[in-house]
């Protein structure tokens, strides 16, 4: 087995065993059923459609995803500069491009056992509307792509940083400047200028991705142009943590 | 002559039917739209299709048109314009031209995410002419329906907390006689 598996099976084996795993995936769980409770005893929320309910609970999985893939990031190498345990990973015989990948590869599976975790409340709260199937292959595949994206970016920055605190800073201020278009109005977002910003932002265009296809039924054929931009920010931004990973500083 | 005239009845009716007839016609568009809804009880997460016919009565080629949809909902105390987006309804039809006795029919559809009283019309702007055309208001009711399942949301929202509370707790307990 290569050292780079053996690390990934490490890592992930972490972020099953961790504590700080096993509250995350908890408060996971605990907010998706509190918001799928809410569903049916609400009032406005049980008027809700079933398309908009699987949406409502997509971009839940989408902020929570974003929220663990920033906290891990930023803990990747700044944390365990903190900790100073970041010589002894250097003395594995893995390269630093190899220790970046596989920091990013915890991040991949941390999406993927919240992904299904969400995937019975999506069914719970889907299965009798429209569009359930879908709405799950598109959750996976702007998730992968944001996860990888928003993991890079944090990855870089933990890789650039001297203390957990400001890794984590410039990360969350990252994702609050991504996730910032989601609070203005459906009729801002309307204009040239809310269009353009929609479009180049990776979270809008996972959110409005999901929104064309849960809501709207529209097909793959509509959504090349949004995932094209997601898929290019994730190679971009895996480009950059190539290049970042060579001068990680003790 | 006119004392003859107007000493005839039906021929006065006859005239000022005539005079009325060609002053309405002077302020009516050629351009006529029907919208018709479709049979039956609509229900929430229904896609009736609401059927827009667009005629051209004139003697002129009509070109350029532009058909729009707009929905309204009339709850007493609530009415208020509904955004077409989240009905997943085609807003806008453009039609190039319509000759004179043409008639355009098309299938509007929506998808009906809310119980309540709705209003739909059908506009028709001639970019020559100064006033749209309106179909009259069609009403509609839409009958709420269950659209949640709560047999199958309450388990999953009580269940999975309490079974990865029951795995976590296992983990937790083999980590400590040290078997992980």
């Amino acid at each position: 087995m290569s050292s780079l598996s053996v690390l990934i099976k490490k890592e992930c084996a972490e972020d099953i065993l961790s504590s700080r795993s096993i509250y995350f995936f908890l408060f996971a769980s605990g907010l998706m059923s509190i918001f799928a409770v809410l569903l049916i005893t609400n009032r406005e929320l049980s008027l809700l459609d079933n398309a908009q309910a699987v949406y409502k609970m997509t971009t839940i999985v989408l902020a929570l995803a974003s929220l663990v893939t920033i906290l891990q990031g930023s803990d990747g190498f700044a944390g365990e500069r903190d900790r100073e345990t970041l010589e002894i990973l250097f003395l594995s015989p893995l390269s630093r491009k190899g220790l970046a990948f596989a920091k990013l590869g915890r991040i991949l599976f941390s999406w993927l056992v919240l992904f299904a975790l969400s995937i019975p409340y999506l069914w719970a709260v889907g299965s009798t509307g429209q569009n359930l199937w879908p709405s799950i292959y598109i959750l996976f595949i702007t998730g992968t792509l944001l996860v990888l994206a928003l993991g890079g970016i944090a990855l870089i920055v933990s890789a650039r940083t001297a203390t957990l605190k400001s890794a984590l800073f410039i990360s969350v201020i990252v994702f609050l400047i991504l996730g910032s278009p989601a609070v203005l109005g459906a009729s801002l977002r309307q204009t040239g200028i809310g269009k353009m910003i929609d479009l180049v932002d990776p979270f809008m265009d996972a959110l409005n991705t999901i929104d064309s296809v849960v809501i709207d039924s529209q097909g793959f054929d509509f959504q090349v142009l949004r995932l094209g931009i997601m898929a290019l920010y994730a190679l971009i931004v895996l480009w950059f943590l190539n290049v970042a990973s060579r001068r990680i500083r003790l | 002559m006119i004392k003859g005239i107007l000493s005839n009845p039906i021929l006065v009716m006859t005239v000022i039917l005539f005079s009325s007839c060609t002053v309405f016609a002077k302020g009516t568009s050629p351009i006529q739209v029907i919208l018709q809804r479709p049979v039956g009880t609509l229900r929430m997460g229904d896609t009736p299709k609401f059927t827009g016919i667009v005629t051209n009565s004139g003697q002129h080629t009509k070109e350029r048109l532009i058909v729009y949809l707009s929905l309204v909902s009339l709850e007493p105390g609530n009415e208020h314009p509904v955004d077409l987006e989240d009905w997943s309804a085609q807003k806008a039809l453009r039609i190039d031209s319509l000759l004179p006795g043409q008639v355009n029919t098309h299938d509007w559809g929506m998808r009906l995410i809310q119980s309540g009283k709705y209003g739909v019309a059908l506009t028709v702007v001639n970019p020559r002419e100064k006033k749209p055309v309106v179909s009259d208001l069609v009403p509609f009711d839409v009958q709420r329906k269950p659209m949640l399942s709560v047999s199958r949301i309450f388990p999953v929202a009580l269940g999975e907390p309490v079974a990865l509370l029951m795995l976590f707790g296992l983990i937790l307990v083999a980590q400590r006689k040290g078997k992980l």
